[in-house]
């Protein structure tokens, strides 16, 4: 008896304590991957936004928040976008306008090339947090956001609609958050800014739920509007 | 069988190393955002608890939502610039629940300020745009709100009065806010109400300059993050293989030696 149990125990022990070796954990809590923290993103735009008051309406009061989401008909350069480029890491691929799950989640493409627009949020473009989303890879090999991890702040990444407009928005920052626990107000809600936020998965595969234990984010926001 | 059960234990307390840590449970958080809406006050400094929050707002500013701690928490207004030589222009204490968003809004000429404190909603529902509307013009009548020509979606609103959230059909509305008595007060024409969308719609300044500041309060949002992955480029497969053969040689070299001690 003891002669098989011993080595049978050996073996299970060694196999588990491998297991969570080798396995990558998930991040207890959002890491933020790029280098410069949204603190020190924060204190740039101020000083920015404190040089050109300064310069055009000399004014002396120090503002150090965020102002409202809040409605204004000229900050609208929002398109229904079909098409999404990011030139540093080689991805050109359609946009499908998509909307909710069965269950209520963001729905994405059937297929490993598209990426999905969540429709009923923001238009790329408009005030507030637009959303597109892609997969890092099928079954077998990865595909359209595998390289999304690469990006750094300061890619630019387009995207284009039917009648020749094409948005460039500008990589801020990108960040990695619990599948279950991601800021989703923060990801899809109300913005004074025109942002566009790429998500898609990361951290280690759970073979049981049959998702990742985490997404990745990529914060971009809008720096140019031309047509094309 | 004692060698069986320390062993049992031992693989036991390697699992507890392992075993992952519970969540960080920072859902114990409200969010606040501040409105200036006084005609006549000065920018102002917004501390809460003794720590400054928003620097510099200036009548009309409205603050993102900042998230703060569920509970009480004291809320102070200062003249921009003046804490520590002046006393608040307000004092007061407001309460947050975890998980809700609330809207401050100091109202009324500097002499009678005071913080209106708002629940804000979160969500509307999915095709239908929802809003509601706040009075915040001092000394002026009581107003209606609606299509210009049309019916009233919101009537009678007082100072300092902000009514109920209502669905509407999303679209762009040419909306005006008048007297009760049917007077133009602040034309809104071309104001487009998104489905999904939550807006807060306050009417500020002066009976002679009337104003509005329409601001978001939610968006349409999924109720979970996209599922974007198969899994077929994850090392986690690899994991188990290796993590396979290692247990398998493990527990070949464990037959090993227990064969050879028996035979000795």
């Amino acid at each position: 008896m003891k002669r098989i149990l011993t080595p049978v125990i050996l073996g299970l022990f060694v196999f588990f304590a491998s297991y969570f070796l080798l396995s990558e954990e998930p991040l207890k809590e959002a890491g933020v991957l790029s280098t410069s923290s949204q603190d020190e993103f924060m204190k740039e735009t101020h000083a920015g936004e404190k040089e050109t008051r300064d310069a055009l309406e000399n004014e002396p009061i120090q503002q150090n928040y965020t102002p409202a989401a809040t409605v204004s008909p000229d900050k609208q350069e929002g398109i229904v976008p079909n098409r999404l480029e990011i030139p540093a890491i080689d991805v050109d691929a359609p946009v499908q306008s998509l909307g909710y799950t069965d269950e209520g989640g963001m729905a994405v493409p059937a297929n490993l090339t598209d990426t999905g627009w969540f429709e009923p949020g923001t238009k790329p473009g408009n005030q507030g947090n637009s959303v597109i989303a892609g997969h890092v890879d099928g079954r077998s090999g990865p595909a359209v956001f595998f390289d999304l991890k690469e990006l750094s702040e300061g890619d630019e990444i387009y995207l284009y609609d039917d009648e020749g407009t094409r948005l460039t928005f500008t990589v801020e920052k990108m960040a990695s958050y619990p599948f279950q626990d991601s800021p989703i107000r923060e990801l899809f809600g109300p913005s004074s800014g025109q942002r566009l936020n790429l998500i898609t998965c990361t951290g280690s595969y759970n073979q049981e739920a049959s998702t990742y234990s985490e997404r990745l984010v990529v914060f971009t926001v809008l720096t140019e509007v031309e047509d094309v | 069988m004692k060698k069986l059960l320390s062993s049992l234990a031992a693989v036991v307390l390697i699992f507890g190393m392992f075993a992952p840590a519970v969540f960080a449970d920072h859902h114990e958080e409200a969010m606040l955002r501040v409105v200036h809406a006084s005609p006549d006050a000065p920018a102002v400094d917004v501390y809460l608890n003794d720590e400054a929050a928003v620097e510099g707002a200036e009548f009309k500013a409205a603050t993102d939502y900042m998230k703060v701690p569920a509970g009480e928490h004291t809320v102070e207004i200062y003249a921009a610039g003046t804490k520590g030589e002046q006393d608040p222009v307000i004092s007061t204490n407001v309460t947050v629940e975890a998980g809700k968003a609330y809207t401050a809004a100091a109202v009324d000429n500097l002499e009678n300020l005071q913080l209106k404190a708002l629940e804000d909603s979160m969500e509307a529902s999915e095709d239908m745009a929802k809003i509601r509307v706040g009075h915040f013009i001092p000394e002026a009548p009581a107003v209606d709100v609606g299509p210009i020509d049309g019916d009233a979606v919101f009537s009678g609103a007082e100072f300092p009065m902000v009514t109920d959230y209502k669905e509407l059909e999303a679209g762009t509305y040419d909306l005006e806010v008048r007297t009760t008595d049917g007077t133009q007060l602040i034309d809104l024409s071309g104001t487009a109400l998104e489905a999904g969308n939550v807006y807060s719609a306050f009417a500020v300044g002066t009976a002679d300059n009337p104003e509005v500041i329409l601001l978001q309060d939610s968006s349409a949002m999924p109720s979970d993050m996209p599922e974007t992955g198969f899994g077929g480029t994850n090392q986690t497969s690899n994991a188990l293989l290796y993590a396979g053969i290692l247990g398998l040689a493990a527990a070949g070299a464990g037959v090993f030696l227990t064969r050879r001690k028996s035979e000795a």
